[in-house]
């Protein structure tokens, strides 16, 4: 099980601020990365518990689904924290004035099949209707190169922010595919947020060297990636523990 | 920052007393077949409020030895004298009460003549209404009680009573009734319950039909009640007042504005927002308290093996997780809690402010079984203004056993100065509150979540 990375992921004590180091529980905790385009969700021990739910291959399907859902809810509630606002001012129910703020601009989903698919739930239960667009990337046999087979995009997708939705991201080869279909098709590079679950170092690392204005949200950034490719330790295939297993 | 104020030295012993402390015990003595039970009754029935109970003394007979209960259905033991009555146990649970303590009542079978070893808890009346022949009869009772009433009835009225309710409700036979009175109830009537008249401070003729009286009796205690509400309204507003000079403690954690939490605050305060938008939206808001109310669960260290094979060391939550909702605004997060914890234990606990007194009220509550085993309670409300309701169901919470530090109170939003009240009451209780608000906003929220 040697991984490709040497440098093993940082073991810390998880829990909230105001509670002594010594009280609190040892777990892994995500690589640190200093890229400015790559958000990691705040590693709260309650996010290191549903990490561990759906990396423990005991875990039932059903509860895998259940867990990956709230890590993509959170994860959304970031990405969209990145979308722009402007001020508003409204008058409440008991006649207060409220200095608050509205969203602007329109946003759509776009996964990358399969396993990107299974992040649809959590957005649309953070974001009604929204419109999602889909890429089906695959692995060239000849070439061993990623390969765009099909897509299904919102036609006025240049007008809008993308999120898009790929759970795993190990060489991060797909995603860097789909990235350049959505230039291709006019939208601009920082109006893509791409959200997923747990990144692999050199993926992450390579993807926000090459789209520097493009923001990557991600839960956890894992130790390394084994020879076949695999995020370490990762947590098997998503896309079949999710559907199929 | 100013130097530390006296004030929060004093904090560490601000207290809160709910309004059942302290509450009022009514005694109502007399004879067998009197009236007692009618006129306790009537009592409460012209109060007609819920927190007004009646603890009938026949539930602290004590159980008896076979040989006792032979002579019991022999109509020979004499159920009318002090020594058939466990005293020292009715006067623990009414001292219980009185400090505004859950109280364990024994229940007893006539049949068996036995204590069950079920109890009924009687827990935050504020009028208690102690009925019995012998209620005035213990002078460790007559210093707990606010009111003695001696009800009195001619002797043959009582007789037929009682004949009458043996048959009906205990299924006694007539000669066994007849026999019993004037072996040990006459008796007993002279020489333990007639004295009692002497210490009484109303006695009433006639029992219920001594409208009057009764009304008397409704009078004081509707004024008593009056005078408590005043004093625990006024200790609230003092409560404030000494809150007032205290920094926003550690243990209050409020949600940093992020765009889209403002943005959601934002559309969710505003009056034109339909009301399937408030809905989606508080419930989405309402997610992200829950999830960071469950960064206060302990967690321990776990080894688990992906499908791979390959090891990680991550957390598992430890113990139970239930969650306690203030009725009726703490229901609008149960939706957000079932999303996070689709089978979260939860209690319930109905507490109304009325409306002209401002006083909040205890008017229902429903708590899941071992709630002191869980290792932590979210208690939920949608808002929280002076913070009435929020320390009422807190030190309901306690009296049932749950520990103080594993309490965390969530509410969508909140005012400084409730936040501090409470805080500084029990200062071991975790906050998590969506966005703070002006002290004493009116409860809208739950309004438009429920449309009505």
């Amino acid at each position: 099980m040697a991984g490709k990375d040497p440098i093993p992921s940082p073991a810390q004590g998880v829990g909230p601020i105001y509670r002594p180091d010594g009280e609190k529980p040892t777990a892994t905790v995500s690589k640190e990365v200093s890229y400015e385009n790559v958000h990691v969700l705040s590693q709260t021990p309650q996010l290191i518990a549903l990490l561990t739910m759906i990396r423990d291959q005991r875990t039932t399907r059903a509860d895998f689904i259940f867990y990956s859902n709230r890590i993509i809810r959170l994860l959304v509630e970031e990405g969209l924290n990145h979308l722009p606002v402007v001020e508003q001012s409204v008058t409440t129910p008991v006649g207060r004035a409220y200095l608050g703020v509205k969203f602007e601009g329109k946003i759509c989903g776009v996964s990358i099949m399969r396993a990107g698919e299974a992040m649809e739930q959590g957005l649309r239960d953070c974001c009604r209707s929204v419109r999602i667009g889909k890429i089906l990337i695959q692995r060239d046999e000849e070439t061993c190169m990623p390969k765009l087979f099909y897509d299904k995009l919102p036609t006025d997708i240049a007008d809008r922010w993308v999120l898009l939705l790929d759970p795993m991201f190990a060489t991060g080869g797909s995603a860097t595919l789909a990235v350049e279909v959505l230039k291709q098709r006019g939208v601009p590079e920082h109006r893509i947020l791409f959200l997923n679950l747990i990144a692999s170092p050199s993926g992450v690392a390579e993807f926000a060297e090459r789209f520097p204005k493009l923001r990557v949200v991600t839960a956890f950034i894992d130790q390394g990636l084994d020879d076949k490719k695999y995020i370490i330790p990762g947590l098997g295939d998503f896309g079949d523990r999710y559907y199929t297993l | 920052m100013e130097s530390i104020s006296p004030f929060y030295a004093l904090s560490t012993e601000v207290k809160y007393s709910p309004p059942w402390q302290d509450l009022s015990i009514i005694g109502i003595a007399g004879s067998s077949g009197s009236g007692k039970t009618s006129v306790a009754m009537e009592i409460v029935k012209s109060l007609n409020l819920p927190w007004v109970v009646i603890l009938v003394m026949d539930s602290f007979y004590k159980t008896l030895t076979p040989e006792e209960h032979r002579m019991a259905h022999a109509n020979e033991y004499d159920f009318d004298c002090p020594d058939s009555i466990d005293f020292d146990l009715l006067v623990n649970t009414l001292k219980d009460l009185k400090q505004g303590k859950k109280a364990h009542i024994p229940v007893y079978s006539f049949a068996d003549h036995q204590r069950q070893p079920q109890t009924t808890t009687l827990y935050s009346p504020r009028v208690l209404i102690l009925e019995g022949i012998l209620a005035l009869h213990d002078s460790r009772i007559n210093d707990l009680l606010d009111v003695k009433i001696f009800v009195e009835a001619d002797m043959d009225v009582c007789l037929g009573r009682r004949v009458l309710r043996d048959v009906r409700e205990r299924g006694r036979d007539v000669d066994g009734i007849i026999k019993q009175w004037f072996k040990f109830v006459k008796p007993s009537c002279t020489k333990y319950v007639e004295p009692q008249r002497g210490i009484s401070d109303i006695i009433i003729p006639r029992g219920i039909e001594n409208t009057t009286a009764i009304d008397m009796v409704v009078k004081h205690i509707q004024r008593k009640l009056q005078e408590k509400s005043e004093e625990h309204t006024e200790a609230l507003r003092n409560l404030g007042l000494i809150a007032a000079k205290v920094d926003l403690p550690d243990n209050v954690h409020v949600l940093p504005a992020t765009p889209q939490f403002q943005g959601m605050n934002t559309i969710l305060q505003c009056p034109e927002t339909e009301e399937v938008d408030f809905v989606f939206y508080f419930d989405r808001l309402a997610s992200i308290l829950i999830e960071k109310a469950l960064d206060m669960t302990p967690y321990a260290s776990t080894n688990i093996e992906t499908p791979q094979g390959n090891k990680y060391m991550g957390l598992k939550p430890e113990g139970t997780v239930s969650a306690v909702a203030i009725l009726r605004g703490g229901s609008c997060l149960e939706t957000a809690l079932k999303r996070t914890i689709p089978d979260c234990i939860t209690g319930r606990v109905l507490i109304q402010t009325d409306e002209n007194s401002s006083e909040p009220e205890l008017h229902y509550l429903k708590l899941p079984q071992g709630i002191e085993e869980h290792y932590m309670v979210m208690l939920l409300d949608v808002q929280m203004s002076s913070g009435g309701a929020a320390l009422m169901a807190v030190r309901v919470l306690i009296d049932h056993g749950v520990q103080e530090e594993r309490i965390v109170f969530v509410t969508c939003a909140a005012g400084e100065t409730g936040l501090k009240r409470l805080t500084a009451v029990f200062p071991k209780i975790n906050v998590v509150v969506g966005r703070i608000e002006a002290d004493l906003e009116p409860r809208w929220m739950e309004k438009r979540y429920f449309g009505c």
